[in-house]
């Protein structure tokens, strides 16, 4: 059962390393244009397929996080962000302020407490609660 | 730098909100025993993902909740040896008297300099809201209490330099 489940991992481990620098490349562009919402929507929309490689998470997290550096109105970027994103964007909030990185700290405090606002308490415990589908 | 602390201030309070969701839970391995599953961590089902909020290099706060119990680890804002030294002793001396505050730990977790241990019982006694508030106080006191100490070592230092050099002029 777990070999099965190594096998599976590995396939699906390169295909999403391949879909993330196609993500990245797409951020790129759209952080030229000056559209860091859709960017920051494009980095957490494909993160919906969860994985145990931890290369996979930390690639994810660089994509999101350069997402997450180029907000600069935050009240903007929640009221265009659809719900289903907000549990997602607190998983990866948390791993912000786990870095210990200054700008990346603050920006993430900034964020937490806009979308705490609005989601409310339900999306952080949902975060706690959840153990399988880590970041 | 004052928003920083605010901001940092809310989402421990948000958190800390969302967390304390603690049940009176006997334990499961010893029968008639009534532990703090935070502390013990024997089963995973029953702990929830622990929680690092890093206000920047040198503040942290980690919040790690069970079912029964939820434990508050503070790094406090050390700028110099000085305060390094204010901060071991005054934190010291209030773990000391942890019996009198009710939720503090005796001992702080390893890599912080003061931790909290709140249980469902604590929750049934104190209202919840009210302990958030206690909490989050404490933080900001903190770090007015240590700047406090080291302004007062600092002049007490100059006043006895000055009175003892006198005597050489």
């Amino acid at each position: 059962m777990a070999g099965a489940e190594g096998f599976v991992e590995a396939d699906n481990a390169e295909a999403i390393m391949i879909r993330i620098e196609h993500k990245t490349r797409k951020i790129e562009s759209l952080l030229k244009q000056y559209k860091p919402v859709e960017a920051l929507r494009t980095a957490l929309e494909g993160t919906h397929a969860m994985t145990r490689d931890e290369r996979c998470k930390s690639a994810h997290w660089i994509v999101v996080h350069r997402a997450l550096m180029a907000i600069k109105d935050v009240d903007g970027m929640l009221s265009s962000l659809d719900s289903e994103y907000y549990d997602i964007l607190m998983k990866y909030l948390y791993k912000g302020l786990s870095t210990g990185d200054r700008p990346t700290c603050e920006q993430c405090l900034r964020i937490h407490e806009k979308l705490t606002e609005r989601a409310g308490f339900g999306c952080i415990l949902r975060y706690l609660a959840d153990t399988l589908n880590t970041v | 730098m004052a928003s920083t602390l605010r901001l940092y201030l809310t989402c421990i309070r948000n958190t800390l909100e969302a967390a304390m969701c603690l049940q009176n839970f006997p334990c499961q391995e010893v029968e008639r025993h009534n532990k703090p599953e935070v502390e013990l961590k024997t089963s995973p089902e029953l702990l929830l993902n622990p929680v690092l909020i890093c206000r920047n290099e040198a503040e942290k706060c980690l919040i790690e909740t069970s079912i029964n119990s939820l434990r508050i680890s503070l790094k406090v804002k050390q700028a110099d040896e000085l305060e390094n030294i204010l901060t071991k002793k005054f934190l010291r001396f209030l773990s000391m008297r942890a019996e009198a505050f009710q939720v503090l730990r005796r001992k702080p977790v390893q890599g912080y300099d003061i931790s909290f241990l709140i249980t469902n019982y604590h929750c049934e006694e104190m209202q919840k809201h009210k302990l958030i508030d206690f909490i989050v106080q404490f933080m900001e006191d903190i770090d007015k209490e240590i700047s406090e100490l080291k302004m007062s070592a600092n002049t007490r230092g100059r006043l006895v330099a000055t009175e003892f050099l006198k005597q050489f002029i």
